[in-house]
């Protein structure tokens, strides 16, 4: 007895410590190539566009740069907030993705030159009877988290009386004012007047109110040859007018003009989809595997620390109580952007977003699939443990011959759930920048600002996923039952 | 030694603040019958369930066949293999049929090869009267069959000595009868057997020695004859008008 649970516990260590260990190896291959994150929900700054390549003027910038100076670099569309606080606990080297410069995240990051003078401009529906900032009195205001236009919206809020809402990117935010909720929007000028341009739907109500500079970033006291060579860079593009010819590519009246025209193909349904089929499918697939890989490893793991909560000793059944309290406890969100920002910072070694991402689902969905376990084990009748016990089989026997096929049959539909929940839980690993199905929408929308429609095609693609699995489930219950 | 099956000696259980046995000597001759009564909460089945160590007993030895399985350094489930248990509510395994019932505990600790083992269960299922439920599932028994299949199943290991914990009493009346006489045909093949009964007529009759236990304490024990028809404690006699006069 004692045995078989070392052995479990000793298989859980290695487990834990493999996934934390094997990242450090990779991260010395890619010496000369630096991972710089950004947010591609922010055109014209940062944007995927029609091919669905990463575009904008920070993209075009770093790339130039990094061909000017001779370094490589691997572009990842994280997100604002992950691209952030990948940059913070070294996940990745540096960070371009619109960031003003502040003194705040002066604290924890390296500025380059400021390579851009940004502006914050107010967005309203065309029709209203928007005048001035003292009309927004007892009103809501609509900002994307963690951007300037935020600030500046708080910064001013108590003055002139409205109340700030705050959105995970702009699509959200530009709906919410279209559909009245906000009487208006703060947002950086050259975004607004791109949306504006595109067909957004909405315009800019108020002159721009400067309020500094963008600038790329890296961890505070480090990558100091990283940037180093982003400011000879950018003063080199700068004297031979390459800078000038980017700028002018995303804010002149010919970029938008252009885009225009081309967007206007795309407002409907089999548009989208003749567009964006390849990245909706690719991101199909990243939820796929994410899906079936972390359904093996939870199931797995659950069923290992819901067996740890069932044997004959205390440790074992302390260690699983702990895990399922811990795990179960906490939200999926928290832990994931603690293990792939926190981990990282405690270790120094690097995880990759997936690896992140299957570790999260295994500790959440696999304690929901421990208790369960545990739950379904002790359901059955404790007499038919005696009962073979009394015989002379061991316990081991006793609990895999007779008390686990008959728990098994009790714990089929609560599996069943867990699978179609973990399915749908990958979506919320967007945020640390998985390019799952979820995430894809979201990209897709931040170029086309076609919300409604582009959730559509992702819900139904959602629906008929998990009508699969379920169908798939069901078929499996049956073959266990006979 | 060898003559005592079961030797108890100063046999203590406690639940917490919960004296279930005080002190018990207890002892089962080769071959005897022992049926052990007395009130609910006597301490009766926490006896019986001692003897094979489904409760890990607080103090006090317990030696079966010369063997101290009170001693955390013997190996229960070898101990337990020649101890024979028959429970109140049958715990057939539902999962099973009643041939896999009877033949798991053989093949698995390999005491046999599956083809013995089925042999000797239809064997064992002539004796007990249920040679036709051989494929049956336990769920499509009555009460009284599940019992005479957990009896059938605790014999398969050929144990030399038989527990049973109120082994009729979640049985309705008509099947009784059929268990019983299970039971009697045992105890003349010679089988030592413990039973803890309500069944007075059925220690009466089988009974070498019957032992009448109250509030966690051995109070009389004797003959048939001795217990039911001259008892010598008050307590005794106050029980047995309570149960044979219904």
């Amino acid at each position: 007895m004692k045995k078989i649970v070392s052995m479990l516990c000793a298989f859980l260590g290695l487990f834990m410590i493999g996934f934390t260990v094997q990242p450090s190896s990779t991260a010395q291959a890619s010496e000369k190539t630096y991972v710089i994150d950004t947010d591609v929900t922010f055109p014209p700054f940062v944007y995927a566009n029609e091919d669905n390549k990463y575009v904008g003027i920070d993209m075009d910038l770093i790339r130039a740069i990094a061909k000017e100076e001779g370094f490589k670099i691997k572009i990842r569309p994280v997100g604002f907030n992950a691209a952030v606080q990948s940059v913070s606990s070294g996940q990745a080297d540096g960070v371009i993705a619109g960031m003003s410069i502040t003194d705040e995240r002066k604290a924890k990051f390296d500025f380059s030159d400021p390579y851009y003078s940004s502006g914050i401009v107010m967005g309203v529906k065309p029709n209203g009877d928007f005048k001035s900032l003292k009309d927004l009195k007892g009103k809501k205001v609509a900002v994307k988290t963690g951007t300037s236009g935020a600030d500046y919206a708080n910064s001013i809020k108590d003055k002139y009386g409205f109340k700030v809402v705050t959105f995970d990117d702009s699509d959200n935010m530009y709906n919410d004012v279209k559909n009245g909720n906000s009487a208006g929007c703060f947002e950086d000028s050259a975004v607004l007047a791109y949306g504006v341009k595109t067909g957004l739907g909405l315009k800019i109500a108020t002159k721009s109110t400067n309020i500094g500079d963008y600038g790329f970033a890296v961890k505070k006291g480090h990558n100091k040859e990283l940037m180093k060579m982003f400011n000879e860079g950018l003063a080199k593009l700068k004297k031979n007018g390459e800078y000038d010819k980017i700028i002018e590519r995303y804010t002149g009246e010919k970029a938008t003009h252009a885009k225009k025209e081309k967007a206007a193909n795309s407002h409907t349904i089999i548009g989208l989809l003749k567009e964006n089929g390849g990245v909706i499918v690719s991101g199909l697939f990243e939820t796929i595997k994410l899906t079936v890989i972390s359904i093996i490893c939870a199931t797995l793991f659950g069923i290992l620390i819901g067996f740890l909560g069932v044997v004959p000793n205390k440790i074992a059944q302390g260690v699983s109580g702990a895990v399922i309290y811990i795990f179960r406890g906490l939200p999926l969100i928290v832990l994931a952007l603690f293990i792939y920002n926190g981990i990282p910072s405690l270790t120094g070694s690097k995880i990759p977003a997936f690896v992140a991402g299957v570790i999260t689902l295994m500790l959440n969905e696999g304690a929901y699939i421990a208790a369960f376990v545990k739950g379904g084990i002790e359901a059955v009748d404790s007499g038919q443990m005696e009962a073979a016990r009394s015989l002379g089989l061991p316990f081991g026997k006793a609990m895999r011959k007779v008390v686990l096929p008959q728990g098994i049959k009790i714990m089929i539909p609560s599996f069943i759930n867990q699978f179609i929940i973990t399915l749908k839980d990958t979506s919320i690993l967007s945020v640390i920048g998985l390019l799952e199905l979820t995430q894809t929408g979201k990209i897709i929308i931040a170029r086309n600002l076609e919300g409604f429609r582009v959730w559509t095609i992702v819900a139904v693609i959602y629906l008929v996923l998990i009508t699969v699995l379920t169908l798939l489930s069901k078929w499996v219950e049956r073959r266990i039952k006979d | 030694m060898a003559e005592l099956k079961v030797n108890v000696t100063n046999l203590v259980k406690n639940y917490g603040s919960n004296h279930v046995l005080k002190g018990i000597d207890f002892k089962v001759a080769n071959n005897e019958v022992v049926v052990l009564i007395g009130p609910s909460g006597s301490g009766k089945s926490t006896l019986l369930r001692c003897l094979n160590k489904l409760e890990e007993p607080t103090s006090g030895t317990i030696v079966i066949d010369g063997q101290d399985i009170s001693d955390p350094k013997t190996d229960i489930d070898k101990a337990r293999e020649n101890i024979g248990m028959v429970f109140q509510h049958f715990n057939l395994f539902n999962n099973l049929s009643v041939s896999k019932n009877i033949t798991l505990a053989p093949v698995e600790l390999g005491k046999m090869s599956e083809e013995e083992a089925e042999k000797q269960a239809r064997n064992l299922l002539e004796t007990v009267g249920l040679e036709d439920k051989f494929d049956a599932m336990p769920a499509s028994l009555s009460g009284g069959q599940k019992q005479r299949v957990a009896i059938a199943r605790a014999l398969a290991m050929k144990p030399d000595i038989m527990l049973f914990d109120e082994p009729t009493s979640a049985l309705d009346p008509e099947m009784v009868g059929d268990v019983l006489n299970v039971m009697k045909k045992l105890a003349k093949e010679g089988m030592t057997m413990v039973v803890v009964t309500h069944e007075m007529g059925f220690a009466k009759e089988v009974a070498d020695r019957v032992v009448f236990m109250a509030d966690g304490n051995v109070v009389e024990e004797g003959t048939p004859e001795e217990v039911f028809d001259h008892p010598q404690n008050e307590r005794t006699k106050s029980f047995l008008e309570k149960v044979i006069n219904v």
